[in-house]
């Protein structure tokens, strides 16, 4: 180890140190530093945000599971399953495909406002049963099949929970969806008598929720610049803004 | 002379991928954060998270993207931030992959958007190739952090107290 070699290593330390500061980089330092400083603040700020989108979804979330419990009536008319009192003032009609990813949003924000306003006899809902998306499963069909099975659920006196239930386990865009043996069983847990399964696989309702699909797409008080699709919520037959998240509260209020 | 120049366009090319990258995660942050369904949609589309999982995250996205908008903007922690910047892009890049893999066919919802599409109508080579290009500025910033108008230089002058003139960050 000579004096020429320790120099060279020198010059070789100084000059990389020369490029990190030229890069910006600070080298390691014993104590706190600035940099140490500089770090904090990025851990503050990312934890906070961190924080606050926890906060905001929990708070959407609301209460999943002690939501009020259904303590309404409901009545079917072809394809049309209503909700709550016939004689409740308002009513809300709501188009949705049991497929639909933004349907099954709209349930999971708007589920338990809507059974407290149906218990408490302040609207009525007419759910629309739509199948736009039945070339979106694989096989196709999911939603028409889905939509028939609503429809038997209703006739066997099970339809909130069962509503309920097919956006609670929603299947994926692209996936089978469930089979009608699955379908079958949803409703048997959910106390459907023996007809339920054979409603379920003899899928007589088909026609008339392709009917009412067709009528819906078709009804411009329900379309956006020319275009029908789910969710689609009409107060009065005269479609609203969902994104307002007040639209349910301001229908009750007139 | 000539080193300072250089040293000085090398600074303006940093700031841009600074100031670049801060509009990516400020703008991609804010659409998502203003449409909470849209975002749950876009992130479940990926079919790789349970459900409890999807909300968690598509609660969480908007506001972490926006933090690391904010603090690029600032200047503060470039390197830090830019390492975790390359990183999320990353878990994106791999995202949109695997979806391309699996044969589904989905928008990545990069910047609103997102949920399921008609097969046919998948962009996967455009989203990726947008994603490596973000990934770049990240890239250059983590390997030469030092830009101009950042406010870390004047906090690690201040916090140092040493008055050494490190002028690094």
């Amino acid at each position: 180890m000579g004096g020429a070699d320790r120099n060279e290593r020198k010059r070789k330390q100084a000059a990389a140190q020369a490029r990190l500061k030229a890069a910006g980089i600070t080298p390691k330092r014993s104590g706190p530093s600035g940099n140490t400083l500089v770090l904090a603040i990025v851990a503050v700020v990312v934890i906070v945000a961190i924080v606050v989108g926890v906060v905001v979804t929990l708070t959407n979330r609301s209460s999943e599971a002690a939501g009020p419990a259904p303590n309404y009536p409901v009545a079917r008319a072809g394809a049309v399953i209503t909700a709550g009192q016939a004689a409740a003032p308002v009513t809300v009609d709501i188009y949705e495909d049991y497929l639909c990813p933004y349907c099954e949003r709209l349930e999971t924000a708007y589920k338990d406002q809507l059974t407290t306003a149906l218990n408490a006899g302040q609207i009525k809902v007419n759910y629309h049963a739509i199948s736009i998306l039945d070339r979106a499963s694989s096989p196709a069909g999911y939603s028409t099949r889905a939509a028939n099975a609503a429809i038997c659920a209703a006739d066997a006196g099970i339809f909130p929970a069962y509503h309920a239930q097919l956006y609670a386990e929603q299947p994926a865009e692209g996936s089978a969806g469930f089979s009608n043996d699955e379908l079958t069983s949803f409703g048997t847990t959910l106390g459907a008598g023996g007809g339920f399964g054979q409603c379920v696989a003899a899928q007589a309702n088909t026609g008339l929720i392709e009917t009412a699909t067709n009528t819906a797409a078709a009804n411009p008080a329900l379309q956006t610049n020319g275009s029908f699709g789910t969710p689609t919520v009409a107060i009065g037959g005269q479609k609203i803004d969902v994104n307002d998240s007040d639209w349910l509260q301001n229908a009750i209020a007139g | 002379m000539r080193e300072v120049t250089r040293g000085r366009v090398l600074d303006g090319i940093g700031t841009l991928a600074r100031l670049g990258l801060a509009a990516v995660w400020l703008v991609s942050g804010l659409i998502k954060a203003l449409d909470p369904a849209q975002t749950y949609v876009a992130v479940r589309a990926y079919d790789v998270l349970p459900r409890e999982a999807v909300s968690v995250v598509a609660g969480v996205l908007p506001w972490f993207e926006l933090a690391l908008g904010l603090l690029l903007l600032v200047g503060i922690g470039t390197r830090a931030v830019a390492a975790l910047s390359a990183a999320l892009l990353l878990v994106f890049i791999a995202g949109v992959t695997q979806a391309w893999a699996r044969g589904l066919s989905i928008d990545c919802g990069c910047f609103g958007g997102g949920g399921a599409v008609e097969p046919g109508q998948t962009q996967y080579v455009q989203e990726i190739l947008r994603d490596v290009g973000f990934l770049l500025l990240a890239a250059w910033l983590i390997v030469r952090p030092r830009t101009l108008l950042a406010a870390e230089r004047r906090l690690v002058t201040a916090g140092s107290g040493s008055g050494s003139g490190s002028g690094g960050y």
